[in-house]
């Protein structure tokens, strides 16, 4: 095992304790992404080879002089036995969405693809202020739209390190790519529907979604403002907790991140399960969709193997002392999905609005005197079709002759959703649970290009994961198990608003209950040929 | 011919006297500055930085709702509208739509005539100011320092009768915002913009007919000579049989005429939402008592009182009121003073109004203080100085600043009323005037006037005449 693929807080001791230097973690990173990630996104790609094939693409720049500079710098602090931070000298990346500043933010489109922000995300920020040292920007779907990191602007797109032929997830595919190919021990996600879960489900890492403001969106280009989640992705719990601790709280440049006070993670992370209720639903095993030609509802059961690891986890809880509580009904699961689509592309067209060729990013190099044709051909030229696709369906819901029938019903929706959380939370309820345990996702990671072009199939990879986002309320994902396919399998928790020490105090339990297992020693094929 | 009415509703957008602008910390008046130099990231539109509500913003909002006597909201939202225009660096304008911080209210207009003009309010929220677009040749210059500039958007019912009351509205609206300190309510300088509907109809009927709306207009007379400018020309259609169409006009102030800029026959589609990166904006009852808990008397409200308490003439009492200062200086001086409140509306119509014309002053920057006034006002009721030496100390005490008993001794400015200097002019007089002491006191006592005269002359006006009266009948009856 090499450097790169240690835990961030084995590495924090192997530094505090003076066996490593911060330097020698970041090159060991940059040489893992020298040896596996292929050649970075770029807007003229060119023909795919068979090495791209092989390669995780998870990064779109690699900032490795900075990083090196600042290594050094907090290995001098060490030396001169100065205080360092919470995570000083562990790498991370960051998905493309988070300004950085006097670096470029891409959001993976073209539109953007020049676009350098003069500021810092305040997630960002304070991981630096915990000496946390960033390695680069990694790859998304264009402006987060996706599941599976197909739609980014910047080809190749990121793959799965488990099996290059699959994709990674999405939208957050750069971050948990980077952190399961052992680049880096940390990431940086957004999660507007499952970004961050989905991907980390797919990766076989732990992904966590917070509470709705308890990490603040500032310096992060927006999806759809009113889901939006940053969160920490980690290889294991301990490491989530440590970076949840680094940028949680309030924050005087978004109003909507919440002024509660932030817990001590660390501090509960061992107290165990015992006398906690857990819930397992049905809704949360089959995914019902729309067939796109006929209208019909199908309804498939989840991956037998996905059903079984989710079970699995639940009776290695309960035999840690949890009380597993079934039959949880959450009868307003099947609408998340259509409730995203439309609130979530409402918001996402009024988000686009803004790049226009006017002040930044790409402008049409065709000169126009119109400016109403300068736009159009601005968009035209610099947007994907994923985002072409929200900016139509967000203008026509919330058209004022049909915003009553879509975007105000998708709100009554989410309110319906909401309550079922709501219902089985309540201390006072029938169910008074502490979190509901479901799988993250119906299927393993899929074969590029098997989905890509569907979007209504595609979005049905996040129906377990969007309702965590119409309800504000937080949602980890972690490991549970390797399917037949060879593939990781994501287990998720979710939990009543600020429960993220809930939540992760139960991953906690499920990583010690599970540690024996033959599947925990499994690493992902790419990381085994270096 | 049939008779017509003229209907209007006025929009106003009311820039707020705010420090800062509605959502970031950037300086919010931009008028002596370079374009583009206040302006962030924030009122850039910049990707992924975020709106904060600035507080100020909203407390004047509500100073302005209570003085409409809206209903103001305890929970109000703000909302996006969408569109796109190179000055609007978001593609949305963060304003407030359906659930906005005040609902209903009116304003009473007392117009010259003499009747009452009541004027409802149909709308009232907060938002925030585009930039700005200048063509120069075929460039397009964007200032954005407007861009987040604090406005609240204040839109009338249409109950305006004439170009007149539409004209009276804005003077009143204007003194009222000066009053409540939350705009410096100045049309030439964009404070306070207001755009005309325009409509007419039959007299008689309650129907509303085709409006125009009439934008671009930057004065008061501007907006009454535009609206009678549209009124003739709806009344020259209608009466050529043509209909009237719903145009938005310009008003070009150098022609002295408007012009059409577009139809508006459809109303734009601003796809409202809420606008996800505000919480609801939730008012508390601490909060809202703190606002108004200084909440002034109002212009209107405090005329009547000075006509009833105070016994003025509703001219004196309509200008006193005019601006807050000038009628708080008045009650000041009226209290400290404690006679003839009509004195003190003299001075301060005749003399004082001047000097702040002048000096460009308000009354509360007079270094002629409200109780300084008082004083000189005592001193000529008790005989210590003449009416023109006090109307002369005006102009002393403010340009030194001194109070007025102090420039009257200094200066020797008072009346003599010391018996022994009086009776040594009145002996010499008495002496040097064998004539006139002889006519006197052959029964001619109308003549002690002319002895005054003489005596005040000698002591160049700043003998105390009664005195001087009493000791000359005290020498020529002996
Ligand atoms: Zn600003």
């Amino acid at each position: 095992m090499e450097l790169c693929d240690r835990s961030a807080h084995k590495l924090l001791e192997l530094l505090r304790s003076k066996q490593v230097s911060a330097e020698e973690i970041v090159r060991s990173s940059l040489q893992r992404i020298a040896a596996v990630d292929g050649r970075p996104g770029s807007l003229e790609s060119g023909e795919e080879t068979e090495k791209d094939r092989q390669s995780v693409h998870a990064f779109i720049s690699v900032a490795a002089e900075q990083a090196l500079d600042q290594a050094k710098s907090i290995d001098r602090q060490l030396a001169k036995g100065e205080p360092v931070g919470l995570l000083a000298g562990i790498p991370f990346s960051a998905k493309d969405v988070f300004c950085v500043k006097d670096t470029y933010t891409t959001a993976a489109s073209k539109i953007l693809a020049n676009f350098k922000a003069p500021y810092t995300s305040t997630a960002v920020e304070r991981l630096q202020k915990q000496g946390a040292i960033m390695l680069g920007k990694v790859n998304l779907d264009e402006f987060t739209y996706g599941s599976s990191n197909e739609s980014t602007a910047f080809q190749p797109c990121p793959r799965n390190p488990w099996d290059t032929s699959r994709v990674p997830g999405g939208s957050s595919g750069g971050s948990t790519a980077s952190v399961a190919a052992g680049e880096v021990p940390l990431s940086l996600g957004t999660d507007t529907a499952g970004s961050i879960r989905q991907p980390a489900a797919f990766c076989g890492v732990v992904g966590v979604k917070p509470t709705y403001g308890r990490v603040s969106r500032y310096g992060i280009i927006a999806f759809a403002s009113s889901l939006d989640c940053p969160g920490p992705i980690a290889r294991d719990i301990t490491d989530a907790a440590l970076m949840l601790q680094a940028i949680a709280g309030a924050d005087p440049r978004d109003s909507t991140a919440a002024n509660v006070p932030v817990p001590d993670y660390l501090a509960t992370l061992e107290q165990g399960v015992k006398g906690k209720r857990i819930g397992l639903s049905p809704d949360y095993f089959q995914i019902s969709y729309m067939d796109a030609e006929s209208g019909e509802i199908h309804q498939k059961p989840v991956q037998e193997d996905i059903r079984a690891a989710v079970y699995h986890a639940a009776e290695v809880l309960q035999r840690m002392g949890a009380e597993i509580i079934e039959d949880v009904p959450m009868p307003n699961t099947r609408y998340g999905i259509p409730a995203f689509f439309v609130i979530s592309r409402v918001e996402a067209a009024s988000n686009l609005h803004r790049y226009d060729g006017v002040k930044y990013g790409y402008r049409t190099p065709s000169a126009e005197d119109d400016l109403r044709v300068m736009y159009r051909k601005t968009r035209n030229e610099a947007f994907g079709l994923q985002p072409k696709l929200r900016i139509l369906m967000g203008m026509y819901v919330s058209a004022a002759q049909y915003s009553e029938q879509y975007y105000n019903r998708a709100l009554k929706v989410r309110a319906l959703l909401r309550r079922d959380f709501d219902q089985i939370f309540d201390p006072l309820g029938k169910y008074r649970l502490d979190a509901l345990l479901t799988p993250t996702t119906p299927t393993t990671a899929f074969p590029i290009g098997a989905i890509y072009g569907d979007s209504v199939l595609m979005q049905y990879a996040d129906q377990f994961t969007v309702t965590a986002n119409h309800a504000g309320i937080p949602g980890i994902s972690l490991p549970g198990g390797i399917a037949a396919d060879g593939l990781p399998v994501g287990v998720q928790l979710l939990g009543p608003d600020y429960s993220e020490h809930t939540l992760l105090q139960m991953g906690r339990s499920l990583e010690i209950g599970t540690q024996d297992e033959a599947w925990r020693s499994q690493r992902p094929a790419l990381t085994l040929r270096w | 011919m049939t008779d017509y009415e003229v209907v209007i509703g006025l929009e106003t957008h009311i820039q707020l006297n705010t420090k800062t602008k509605i959502f970031c910390a950037c300086k919010a008046d931009s008028w002596d500055d370079e374009p583009n130099t206040n302006i962030c990231p924030v009122c850039t539109g910049l990707p992924g930085v975020l709106p904060v509500l600035n507080k100020a913003v909203v407390e004047k909002g509500v100073l302005l709702a209570k003085a409409m006597h809206s209903d103001i909201r305890m929970r109000s939202f703000f909302d996006r509208k969408n569109y796109f225009y190179p000055d609007l660096p978001k593609g949305y304008q963060i304003s407030q739509y359906d659930l906005s911080l005040a609902s209903g209210g009116y304003l009473d207009i007392p117009m010259p005539e003499g009747y009452t003009r009541r004027v409802s309010i149909h709308k009232l929220h907060m938002e925030e100011d585009a930039g700005k677009t200048k063509n120069a040749g075929n460039l397009r210059l964007i200032d954005f320092n407007r861009c987040g500039v604090p406005l609240v958007e204040m839109v009338t019912g249409p109950d305006l009768r004439s170009a007149n009351e539409a004209a009276q509205y804005l003077i009143r609206l204007r003194q009222l915002l000066r009053w409540l300190g939350i705009s410096e309510a100045d049309m030439e300088k964009g404070h306070l913009r207001c755009d005309a509907n325009v409509s007419i109809r039959p007299k008689g009927s309650d129907q509303l007919f085709t409006k125009t709306e009439i934008k671009n207009v930057n004065s008061i007379d501007n907006v009454k000579n535009a609206i009678e400018h549209e009124v003739e020309r709806q009344i020259r259609e209608v009466e050529a049989g043509n209909r009237v169409h719903a145009w938005t006009l310009d008003w070009d102030e150098e022609k002295n005429e408007l012009r059409k800029m577009r139809s508006k026959e459809t109303e734009a589609d601003y796809r409202y939402f809420r606008e996800p990166d505000l919480l609801p904006l939730d008012l508390t009852q601490a909060w809202l008592d703190e606002i108004l808990a200084d909440f002034p008397e109002l212009p209107l409200e405090r005329k009547s009182r000075f006509i009833s308490e105070y016994k003025l003439p509703e001219y004196d009492a309509d200008i006193l009121t005019g601006e807050r200062n000038l009628s708080d200086y008045f009650e000041t001086a009226v209290q400290q003073y404690a006679g003839d409140p009509k004195k003190v509306s003299n001075y301060l119509m005749n003399d004082v109004l001047r000097m702040l014309n002048e000096s460009g002053k308000t009354a509360n920057q007079l270094k002629l203080t409200p109780a300084y006034l008082a004083e000189i006002l005592k001193m000529v009721d008790a005989g210590q100085i003449n009416t023109s030496t006090g109307k002369s100390l005006l102009e002393k005490v403010e340009s030194s600043g001194r109070s007025p008993k102090s420039i009257v001794e200094t200066e020797g400015l008072g009346l003599v009323s010391d018996d022994s200097a009086i009776r040594a002019v009145a002996e010499k007089i008495v002496a040097a005037s064998p004539k006139e002491v002889e006519t006197f006191r052959a029964g001619k006592e109308t003549l002690i006037g002319w002895f005054t005269g003489q005596v005040m002359r000698e002591m160049r006006g700043k003998a105390d005449p009664k005195l001087a009266t009493q000791i000359l009948l005290e020498l020529l009856k002996k």
